[in-house]
């Protein structure tokens, strides 16, 4: 099993509750962006995309964990840019875990080996480390020569002082399928305890872009890479977003499952689009026209398929349907069953 | 005079360089759109003859008095600016998204990856990111 079993009764006692109280919108993953500056400059990444001052901008520690308290959401994200590049990303951390919330720090591991002596290990703290597939693949998609390598030495590192160590993986429309089964039997292969995995999107700032990895192309892509599981594989998400990413579930995406906090306030409406900002979360849930987000009520909502729309989907599946709690539970305990 | 390009969200071509002078409330609206969803500073010229440069982040265009909220590049202080005190609206700054989605890079020749790549590197060793 993946995830360790006091995540997942935490998860698990709190969705519960959100649905026997009939709270319609609440809050699973929060995505805390404490900073945009990066050390890389992934190909198609949008996160990056602003003038010099504005990547100059941090995130106080408090700010950050105001946010989490406000929020309350049991996970908390932190992404970027890069945020070991964050002088102060070892008492952010820290005040995170004293809040009993679980963290992924999500890093491109360029820092991590020399920056780890700042966290202590924790069943609280996940580095989830950016591995968008074998040497060669990662490289080309992080646009650096060695950064693979240097990845996996950090995980190695990390995982030798006893931190909890996942993998995050975006895949785009050229990904071939035997060579992703081939990472995930590497990542597998290196202890880390789960791995992430995720259709690319195509950010909508950018002038001369398209759609990409279409829902169609998509589906057919993650059934090739997920048929046949290999027993041991160990995915760090719902077994039902799995199933939607192959085409086997139809979810509508609920954008306020992950909401994304940064140093422009509350983003509306999603992790992914950037329509406006909020300055409370209260303000978020009440001010967002939630009816107009999703598969058939927006066209840039019309390929994305992300899991930060779609896991929270999932993990309302589980909990909120028999099907959906038996079929999980089958994936749980059999997972080359699939 | 307002600038007459088509403002189609999928139109292709940054706004970089282009300047708006809305002669109406609809045209500030729309000029205020392409503002904020642009990747880079603007200049906005106010109706007090003060003019400010710095990246648009957010603007809230509905209600009595819609208004934007500013980071000026020379200032961490937020700025919240009315609507009605924008005169004209310039894409002065690099436009950061430009060229840089998924389909532009997967189109450039090797070398030209290679180049753009190792100026990023160097960026980011200067900066001390590395």
């Amino acid at each position: 099993m993946a995830v360790p079993v006091s995540q997942m009764y935490t998860v698990a006692s709190y969705v519960l509750s959100n649905k026997l109280r009939g709270v319609k919108r609440y809050p699973l993953v929060l995505m805390l962006e404490p900073l945009f500056r990066c050390n890389l400059a992934c190909a198609g990444c949008g996160k990056i995309q602003y003038p010099d001052h504005i990547l100059d901008k941090r995130l106080t520690p408090e700010q950050c964990w105001a946010a989490a308290e406000e929020c309350g959401a049991p996970i908390v994200a932190i992404p970027g840019g890069e945020p070991l590049i964050h002088p102060e990303i070892g008492r952010i951390v820290e005040g995170l875990v004293a809040q009993k919330r679980y963290l992924y720090v999500c890093t491109n591991a360029i820092l991590m080996e020399r920056k780890l002596k700042e966290f202590k290990p924790s069943e609280y703290l996940t580095f989830s480390v950016h591995m968008d597939g074998l040497k060669n693949e990662h490289d080309l998609a992080v646009c650096r020569d060695g950064v693979y390598e240097v990845a996996v030495k950090a995980i190695k590192e990390a995982l030798k002082l006893g931190h909890r160590v996942t993998t995050n993986t975006t895949l785009f429309d050229d990904a071939n399928p035997d060579r992703v089964r081939k990472f995930f039997d590497e990542m597998m292969d290196l202890g880390v305890e789960g791995m992430m995995i995720s259709p690319g999107y195509s950010y909508h700032k950018a002038p001369d872009q398209q759609h990409f990895l279409k829902k169609a192309r998509t589906r057919e892509l993650f059934s090739r890479i997920l048929s046949k599981p290999k027993g041991s594989w160990k995915f760090n998400q719902s077994p039902l977003f799995l199933d939607f990413l192959m085409g086997k579930r139809e979810y509508q995406c609920t954008p306020w499952g992950n909401p994304t906090y940064n140093v422009f306030g509350w983003q509306k409406p999603c992790y992914l689009l950037q329509e406006g900002y909020a300055k409370t979360f209260r303000e978020l849930l009440e001010t967002t026209e939630w009816q107009d987000y999703g598969t058939s009520k927006n066209e840039k909502c019309a390929e994305c398929m992300v899991h930060c729309g779609y896991e929270a989907s999932a993990v309302s599946d589980t909990f909120g349907t028999v099907s959906g709690f038996v079929r999980t539970a089958k994936l749980t305990m059999l997972p080359t069953s699939r | 005079m307002t600038d007459t390009k088509s403002h189609d969200s999928d139109c292709s071509g940054s706004l970089e360089g282009r300047v708006f002078r809305p002669t109406s409330a609809s045209e500030l609206a729309e000029a205020v759109d392409l503002a904020f969803d642009y990747r880079g500073d603007v200049r906005l010229e106010l109706t007090s003859g003060e003019t400010v440069v710095g990246y648009l982040f957010n603007r809230h265009a509905k209600g009595e008095s819609p208004s934007v909220e500013f980071f000026p590049e020379d200032d961490p202080a937020p700025r919240v600016i009315a609507y009605s005190m924008i005169a004209a609206i310039a894409f002065t700054g690099e436009d950061t998204a430009n060229g840089k989605s998924w389909e532009a890079w997967a189109s450039k020749k090797e070398s030209e990856r290679r180049a753009e790549a190792q100026r990023v590197e160097e960026d980011a060793r200067s900066r001390g990111l590395l």
